[in-house]
């Protein structure tokens, strides 16, 4: 080694220096970070650390009410089940109330009370305190209410005793305008139930012990009414009996989720499914097993419906019908149901009226396996009274147009979403001075609040609610909140209770809170249904505990058509917006899982769960024929434009198998222009630019109803799909069979993993 | 046993034909496609379960899916008879996968509970697997992801959360296993009973087309269900005996 | 050419120098980190003494951490179990004065993790006490430390050498401690 001069020392001395604070820096940066151990001041009592506490509530993701038992871990919420005890869901859910836990920790929730700030629509808005919001509240409700003006509250559709406190509150405010807005409540079913059987109410249609469900669009495995009952009972039907296979059949212009599980989808022409059900009826009288007294009756009203008159009027062969016919009556028993689009076209009340004349044809009302009646409600009240429809919902834009509205309290419901631009319903808000809105999000009607008091997710409240419909007895199941609270907001029916207090309510509504509210109105259900509990407190803490509460009790009533109904049993041709020339397509928008009404688009798990049809995610897109598509010259993601009579929207193309040629499908549930990151700016909303069109009769608005054209626009936008090829061009991955049944199929045991309950 | 005779009798046994046989336990899963209605709950509920994260659009524009099970749909024939079937595809923990030959770092191995295991730990990242595996249920994380606060809030305990970087798949819910025997040997139990321990998937599924449970309990369900005259298996010529058992869907005709 | 090489290597020996000396120096610096601070024994909030309660009053480990036998995590007390004694106990030393601090402001003290395992194992205490493992096996013997020290490595090294000692049932299966 040469000499080392004093520099070259220096060098070395600051390379060794400069090394091992490397050194010791490196050593540092592989170590964990520290981590905190922070235990509980005091330790709660409800749950231990490392081991998980389930609680059983009611999902709030949409109205069927399935039992759900929600897993918590250090009060964390971490999975959603279906509740094993509860009759409607039996342990199991569906894709949407899984997601219910990105409904509770949504990063796009409202956090505590705000005021308006900017112009309605603008999303400016101030953070204020209960206090002051509530005070400004209820100092207006209480001047409107002086002053003889009208107030107007608009809830999504409650049960339970929530719909039993909006009445109350609403009844001490004086005013009569209390109304509930669902997108897709089945007015129209209401209706024809009340014209046919005499009341107004949805009975229980037991898919699991019939073996030939006859559909008339009904999604019945996706969105109507219950689907997870539906989904439990059809696959008991298909392989879960010892009897023989259950056998499905959908009528539909475009194929749904039930009508892929279907044995057989058949197509008739847009709102022709009613003549076809009458159709059907009229080959049930020929073939003789019907031996009402009214048979004469029946048979002469039916004149008119051959099957090749029928035949002409649906495009359903004259020897399809007649073979339904006959395989349907022949079934032991037989059931038909109807909804979807055949609850959305100008005829639906005589189309559902007609469908279900063929239960009542073939006498499964009241049988296992056909149409059972629910006994009256237990709980609060069904709210399909107060259920608005487009006609009432038109008269409300009017009367604010009139300036007749004061003030507009809005809960958790989307109107500006869901409504058709030619209702004028945003527009319409703008004269209503004061509108207040309980919603959790920011979606578009509560942009247009003045003051929004935020409430809670559906798994911080406490409520209750008896499912819709009911299951052909009693049930009612308690929600619970299953963590604290996130935000500075409030519970619904706390909201409402500290405006009464306010308002002078208390003798009406004397309770402190929704809790109390509920144990007082059980005590009335626990001394009517004289349970093994010695007293109420037990009583209470077993159905918190159980999640559901049931009694045995099943109506017995017969069914007798008046004779008028009969004679004027007839499915008028449906009516259309828009010439057939301008206008060649039908527009048939329909609702996913994921998606219901359009509440799924701000959960991430909905935008990125394939739709089942076309496995499309996070878009908008139409549905064709191939023929159509060939003739029109379109490739799968070519952007064209469908006009309406009342507007006009931009998506891509998808070849479509099972759609009939003349009419193409969007899915609803896109297009938000507000509702946070996950919604906002994706998709069009196929909603907007129906014509406003009611189904006779039953008020609503008839989707179904509007023709539209189509035109290429010349650009491309492919939507983005996850699935590979859709044919199995011989690899063989789902085989067949032809053998008609499995015998001794076997439902699995429901048993979870153990359950944790704490008892107090 | 040192190191190397350990080594030995495992390199011995591994693979060799009944080696499945001497297993703890031979988790199976039957899926019946006739009762299938391809509606999704259990993609959803194994997102829930297994802290699986989001990808975006733009990902998935580029074929990079997360989805541990997916629902594959099929067209047969055309309008107006055309059909649709679904069938959902997952991790068929194959006694002989393909994907547990080629790992060079055996960061997936064949357990005593006849389950494919993936350690994320020994991972490292080169997507053999997934080219050999022949249901293509292998999904990577290209990238580091990201929950949006508090969404995070919703992450399962039990369960990892990836880092880019490393592979993952079905792993027919372990930590509900793991769980299962746990409380077995807290009552004093040997075996986990038949139905005790479900899939987050086979929990939700609404039709109860899925059954799971351990095929070498003659009485359980899924051992009832693999003798049914539908049983198959997907992509038998394979030859990868997956413990997955799919039931044929009936095409039943008009009369 | 052997000649361009030397003179090449000549002219780089300074520089070569350095980079060696930088080397030595860096192995150094990093060995000083790993032996001097080795973070195995963190200052903690409260100079709570394992031997005091443990040691000399003998209070078993399950008076505090309670939940150990029942759960993966043995937990760590809450204030209200420290109170259930020290409201009257020692109330006089500057350490309870804290300690009360904490419980009339309700505040929960940070504790500092000693035995840190990674998210992606699962262990739990629960299978361990059960299987009537002494908690000094792993955690050492804290009867004895006044300040809470980790004295085995709590590497997958530990582990597996009891579950192999032990002929624990799949105790080598990767799953069984990897999520």
């Amino acid at each position: 080694m040469s000499n080392v001069d004093r520099r070259q020392f220096l060098k070395l001395v600051g390379a060794g220096g400069v090394g091992a604070g490397a050194g010791f820096m490196l050593a540092e940066s592989i170590k964990h970070p520290v981590e905190y151990l922070i235990p509980y001041p005091i330790p709660p009592e409800e749950f231990s650390p490392g081991i998980a506490t389930w609680y059983n509530s009611v999902c709030g993701m949409c109205p069927a009410g399935c039992g759900i038992s929600v897993r918590t871990r250090e009060g964390r919420a971490k999975k959603i089940e279906g509740n094993p005890l509860h009759p409607v869901n039996q342990g199991r859910l569906c894709a949407l109330g899984q997601a219910g836990l990105q409904s509770l920790y949504n990063p796009d929730r409202l956090t505590g009370p705000m005021l308006q700030s900017g112009e309605r629509g603008s999303e400016e808005f101030i953070q204020t305190t209960w206090e002051e919001s509530l005070a400004t509240v209820a100092h207006r409700l209480a001047a409107a209410r002086d002053g003889g003006k009208n107030i107007y509250l608009l809830s999504e559709g409650v049960r339970g005793h929530l719909a039993m406190l909006l009445e109350r509150f609403m009844g001490g405010l004086g005013s009569e305008h209390l109304m509930h807005y669902d997108f897709a409540h089945p007015h129209a079913l209401y209706a024809a139930n009340q014209r046919l059987f005499g009341e107004h109410a949805l009975p229980y249609y037991d898919i699991r012990n019939t073996r030939y469900l006859l559909s008339f669009g009904a999604d019945y495995l996706s969105n109507w009414l219950s689907p997870v009952h539906h989904s439990l009972g059809f696959g008991h039907s298909r392989q879960g009996t010892d009897l023989d296979r259950g056998r499905f059949v959908q009528i539909e212009a475009k194929m749904s989720l039930s009508g892929a599980a279907a044995d057989e989808w058949i197509p008739a022409r847009p709102g022709s499914e009613g003549i076809l059900a009458l159709g059907l009826a009229h080959q049930i009288l020929a073939g003789g097993s019907y031996t009402g007294s009214d048979f004469d009756d029946w048979n002469a009203a039916l004149e008119n419906y051959s099957a090749d008159s029928v035949a002409e009027r649906t495009g359903v062969a004259a020897k399809t019908i007649v073979r339904l016919a006959s395989e349907f009556t022949k079934a032991e028993p037989g059931l038909a149901i109807g909804g979807g689009a055949v609850d959305n076209h100008s005829n639906a009340v005589d189309t559902l009226v007609a469908v279900n004349l063929l239960n009542y044809l073939v006498g499964n009302i009241g049988k296992p396996g056909g149409v059972v009646f629910n006994s009256d409600p237990v709980v609060g009240g069904p709210a399909n009274n107060r259920q608005a429809n487009f006609i009432a919902m038109q008269q409300l834009a009017e009367q604010a147009r009139q300036g007749a509205i004061d003030v507009l309290i809005v809960n958790n419901t989307n109107p500006v979403f869901t409504l058709p631009h030619a209702s004028g319903f945003r527009e319409a808000l703008a004269s209503i001075p004061m509108i207040v809105s309980l919603s959790s999000f920011m979606d578009e009607t509560t942009t247009m609040a003045d003051v929004i008091l935020p409430s809670h997710s559906y798994l911080e409240s406490w409520g209750d609610d008896m499912p819709q419909p009911g299951l052909g007895f009693p049930v009612a199941a308690i929600s619970q909140p299953v963590v604290s609270p996130l935000y500075n907001t409030r519970a619904t029916g706390d909201i409402i209770l500290d405006l009464a207090g306010k308002l002078g309510m208390k003798d009406s509504m004397p309770w402190d809170s929704m809790e109390a509210c509920l144990k007082d109105g059980w005590r009335q259900i626990y001394e009517r249904s004289s349970p093994d509990a010695s007293d109420f407190d037990t009583f209470w803490r077993d159905v918190l505990v159980s999640g559901v509460w049931g009694e045995d009790i099943h109506r017995q009533d017969t069914v007798v058509v008046d004779k008028s109904v009969i004679d004027n049993i007839d499915v008028a041709e449906p009516e259309f917006s828009g010439d057939s020339e301008q206008y060649p397509f039908f527009l048939h928008p329909y609702m996913s899982t994921a998606m219901y009404d359009g509440r799924g688009a701000n959960l991430p798990w909905m935008q990125e769960l394939p739709d089942p049809m076309t496995s499309i995610v996070y878009g908008s897109w139409v549905e064709m024929n191939p023929a159509t598509a060939k003739r029109l010259g379109l490739l799968d993601g070519d952007l064209v434009s469908i006009a309406s009579e009342h507007g006009s929207l931009e998506a891509p193309v998808v070849i479509f198998p099972a759609i009939m040629p003349e009419v193409i499908a969007m899915p609803i549930g896109q297009g938000h222009n507000a509702f946070g990151r996950y919604a906002r700016d994706r998709g069009v909303n196929p909603l907007q630019i129906l014509a406003p069109i009611t189904a006779t009769s039953s008020g609503s608005l008839a989707t179904h109803a509007t023709r539209v054209s189509l035109t290429a626009t010349g650009r491309r936008a492919p939507p983005v799909q996850t699935g590979g090829e859709t044919r199995q061009l011989g690899r063989n991955i789902v085989q067949f069979t032809d053998a008609g049944s499995t015998p001794g199929g076997h439902s699995a045991n429901l048993n979870s993993i153990p359950i944790v309950v704490k008892t107090t | 046993m040192n190191f190397i005779d350990r080594f030995m009798a495992s390199w011995r046994k591994y693979r060799k034909p009944g080696y499945y046989e001497e297993f703890d336990y031979a988790w199976t899963m039957t899926i019946d496609l006739d009762r299938c209605t391809g509606c999704g709950a259990c993609v959803t509920a194994c997102q829930a379960e297994n802290n699986i994260p989001i990808v975006g659009e733009k990902e998935l524009g580029r074929g990079r899916e997360m989805q541990w099970i997916r629902i594959e749909r099929y067209w047969e024939g055309e309008y107006p008879n055309a059909k649709l079937s679904f069938i959902p595809m997952l991790c068929q923990h194959c006694d002989a996968a393909p994907c547990e030959t080629v790992c060079p770092v055996s960061a997936t191995y064949h357990n005593q509970d006849g389950l494919n295991t993936q350690i994320y730990n020994r991972c490292i990242g080169t997507r053999s697997c997934a080219v050999y595996c022949p249901y293509e249920v292998r999904y990577f994380n290209y990238y580091d992801h990201h929950w949006d606060a508090p969404l995070e809030q919703q992450l399962n305990p039990d369960v990892t959360v990836r880092e880019k970087g490393v592979m993952e798949k079905c792993t027919f819910c372990v930590q509900r296993i793991r769980q299962a025997k746990d409380h077995a040997k807290d009552d004093g139990r040997r075996r986990v009973k038949d139905g005790e321990v479900q899939p987050a998937c086979v929990q939700t599924c609404p039709s109860e087309a899925m059954t799971f449970g351990d095929r070498k309990d003659a009485n359980s369900v899924v051992a009832k269900k693999m003798n049914d005259p539908r049983a198959y298996h997907v992509l038998e010529e394979t030859n990868t005996l997956p413990s997955v058992v799919y039931l044929k869907k009936v095409s039943a005709n008009a009369d | 050419m052997s000649v361009s090489i030397i003179h090449t290597l000549r002219v780089l020996r300074p520089a070569a120098m350095i980079a060696l000396v930088a080397l030595i120096g860096l192995i150094v610096g990093f060995y000083a980190n790993a032996t001097f601070f080795p973070g195995t024994s963190p200052e903690q909030p409260i100079n709570f003494s394992h031997r005091i309660h443990a040691g000399e009053n003998q209070i078993p480990c399950m008076y505090c951490h309670v939940q150990a036998r029942r759960s993966i995590s043995a937990g760590v007390p809450s204030i209200n179990k420290c109170m259930g004694c020290h409201l009257e106990v020692a109330t006089e030393s500057p350490q309870i004065r804290l300690l009360a601090s904490y419980w009339e402001t309700k505040e929960p003290i940070p504790w500092i993790k000693v035995h840190d395992l990674p998210d992606f194992v699962h262990f739990t205490h629960k299978r361990h006490i059960q299987a009537d493992i002494e908690c000094q096996t792993c955690h050492g013997p804290v009867e004895t430390m006044d300040v809470v020290s980790r004295e085995a490595p709590v590497k997958m090294g530990l582990c597996l050498d009891c579950h192999r000692k032990n002929e624990v049932e799949h105790g080598t299966d990767c799953w069984t401690c990897h999520k």
